[in-house]
């Protein structure tokens, strides 16, 4: 059980390692957006950066419900595959398929 | 009926689980991968052009200009009046070009004719030239596609 | 019943021809050990998993992308306004190419300190060595192909960098560039670069790198190893896949999200003869050289300051490649060194990101 809690704090570590990596990112992104919005007179002058977004409010709707969606296929289907590995582990340790090719 | 055992064992079950909650997930990112390899061309709806361009064409001859990205004709007939086709030809999509001298469309990749009316007289062409509807209103030659208002 | 008969006569006629079962067998008994280190084993799969999204996405731009002078930066910006899901598509190959780098990196240090490229594997960090090159190359060539101003800067002061190499460094930079400065001829080279070159570079040096690590094994660290107990292991198929498959679904959910929240943007079309715009910056995994390149005095010991860093970075680098034989060996206090080398990498790495970043 220690071990298990001990796997889970590493696995959450390193995705938190992860995303602050890249939340490092995104506030270098924010402040750059903060800077240039003060320069909004010169980039309205220019008028050519492309910042893309939804087209319309049915393609960010459709976005959304794609996020959403697409966490839940993965939390269910992470869900399965433990499922299937904890069948997988217990047929190795009891050496099903071994035993089966004597 | 109830049955005693179970079709399915607890494996092939799960399986079946997994690989449709998968398939369902593959689906929905392809759909984005299919729209953006499959954009919409959509021909247009009318086109509108100066009539003066078209006002001084010799009768029995043929302007082009463009539909969409195809090429389409302003044909000038001999009474006067103007008639618009799409100039591809309706075999294996070649530009056509028109012969004054014969009065006819002529495609040159598989030699296939039509007559000064756009129908398909010799060779693989399967059906008459598409028509376009052109109208003039005052200073503008309006080409719009059939069925559209 | 008939039709597992014809499923196992198919089987076995390709099986025939193209000897699948070998190959079906080595995956059977291939074993993954398990020890506390394990976690790194998967770092290589999520490499190869945003290579191949990098793969897909790439595909699906260059349908659409002009990679001329007058173009380029037009077609990117019809890409993310006029085809339909076109600006997720770029951000995801965007966003990969981050991805994939970021674990490049922590594969690259992982090995470095569980010390996985002792013999026999030598061979498998030098073929890593070159595909951590060429991945860069990839991110160096690919961030040129917007043509915005940024990108356009990036690659004026990347690509003058070998200039500072005494006597080849003039050919290397007008190689890269093709002539004396940076046109719209680099812009159609980089992208012959990113899209026909580095690619059959980067598939021959996998081939190799993917098949040594199968003929030699998963590597233990030195620690587990000199235990002498029995490690326990896992088969490859279908436990330890089984395991990769839940990274993999973490990772595509985070980068799909991260994609379509925070897409990059375009800037306007470069300018070949405008001045370089304020606050220009390469892509973050080449912070760390910039930043050296920023501080360095212009002269040090009467040579210039850039040929200097230039030669101290391509020293650095023939250690790096050479690494798995200078560290020979590993249990004793030179390896150790080696390994308290790898944490000062990482400090210094980050230290100077963070301080460009300021």
């Amino acid at each position: 059980m220690m071990w298990k809690m001990k796997r889970l704090l590493v696995f959450s570590l390193l995705i938190f390692l992860l995303f602050s990596f890249f939340l490092l990112k995104l506030n270098f992104a924010q402040e750059v957006m903060e800077e240039e919005q003060n320069k909004i007179t010169q980039a309205e002058e220019n008028a050519e950066k492309i910042v893309p977004s939804p087209k319309d409010i049915k393609e960010s709707i459709g976005i959304y419900v794609f996020v959403v969606w697409m966490w839940i296929a993965i939390i269910v289907l992470i869900y399965i595959l433990r499922l299937k590995i904890k069948e997988v582990d217990r047929l190795f340790y009891i050496r099903f398929f071994s035993a089966k090719k004597k | 009926m109830k049955l005693k055992y179970s079709l399915f064992t607890r494996r092939q079950f799960l399986n079946g689980l997994f690989g449709g909650w998968l398939g369902a997930l593959m689906v929905s990112f392809l759909y984005p991968v299919i729209k953006f390899v499959f954009p919409p061309t959509r021909e247009p709806d009318q086109v509108i052009l100066p009539f003066l361009d078209f006002k001084d064409m010799k009768p029995n001859s043929v302007k082009v200009f463009s539909w969409g990205s195809k090429p389409g004709f302003v044909k000038k007939n001999k009474n006067g009046s103007y008639w618009a086709f799409v100039a591809v030809c309706t075999h294996l999509d070649c530009n056509v070009t028109y012969i004054p001298e014969q009065r006819k469309f002529f495609c040159a990749c598989h030699d296939g004719w039509y007559d000064e009316n756009g129908t398909n007289i010799g060779g693989p062409p399967p059906r008459p030239l598409r028509r376009l509807i052109l109208i003039i209103e005052g200073e503008d030659l309006i080409i719009k596609r059939e069925g559209v208002k | 019943m008939n039709l597992l008969g014809k499923k196992k006569r198919a089987q076995s006629w390709f099986d025939e021809r193209f000897g699948i079962s070998g190959i079906v067998k080595f995956l059977r008994e291939k074993k993954i050990p398990q020890h506390k280190h394990s976690l790194w084993y998967y770092t290589g799969s999520a490499i190869m998993l945003f290579f191949v999204i990098q793969v897909i996405t790439g595909f699906m731009l260059v349908f659409y992308y002009n990679p001329t002078l007058a173009e380029a930066n037009k077609s990117v910006g019809r890409i993310m306004t006029e085809i339909p899901m076109g600006w997720i598509i770029r951000s995801i190959h965007s966003w990969s190419s981050s991805f994939m780098i970021a674990f490049v990196f922590i594969h690259l240090l992982s090995i470095w300190i569980t010390k996985a490229y002792r013999k026999p594997r030598e061979l498998t960090w030098m073929s890593g060595v070159f595909l951590l090159c060429v991945t860069l190359a990839f991110g160096f060539t690919g961030y040129l192909l917007p043509w915005d101003d940024l990108s356009l800067s990036a690659t004026k002061v990347g690509t003058d960098i070998p200039r500072s190499i005494p006597i080849v460094g003039v050919w290397v930079t007008k190689l890269l560039r093709g002539g004396e400065d940076v046109t719209g001829d680099t812009l159609t080279r980089f992208f012959g670069f990113h899209v026909c070159i580095l690619p059959v570079f980067i598939f021959i040096l996998l081939a190799v790198h993917v098949y040594l690590i199968q003929k030699q094994g998963m590597s233990l660290p030195l620690a587990v190893e000199s235990k002498k107990e029995k490690i326990q292991e896992l088969p490859f198929w279908p436990n330890f896949v089984y395991r990769e498959s839940v990274v993999w679904l973490i990772l595509l959910g985070i980068l799909f999200t991260v994609a379509i929240f925070l897409p990059p943007s375009l800037d306007k079309s470069a300018d070949l003869m405008a001045p370089a715009p304020e606050g220009i910056r390469p892509e973050w995994y080449f912070l760390f050289l910039f930043q050296a390149l920023k501080i360095f005095p212009a002269k040090i010991l009467f040579i210039n300051g850039d040929t200097f860093i230039v030669i101290l970075i391509l020293v650095e680098f023939l250690l790096f490649f050479f690494l798995p034989f200078l560290d020979n060996k590993p249990a004793e206090m030179k390896g150790k060194f080696i390994t308290f080398l790898a944490y000062v990498t990482i400090v210094y790495a980050v230290v100077m990101t963070v301080w460009s970043l300021l």
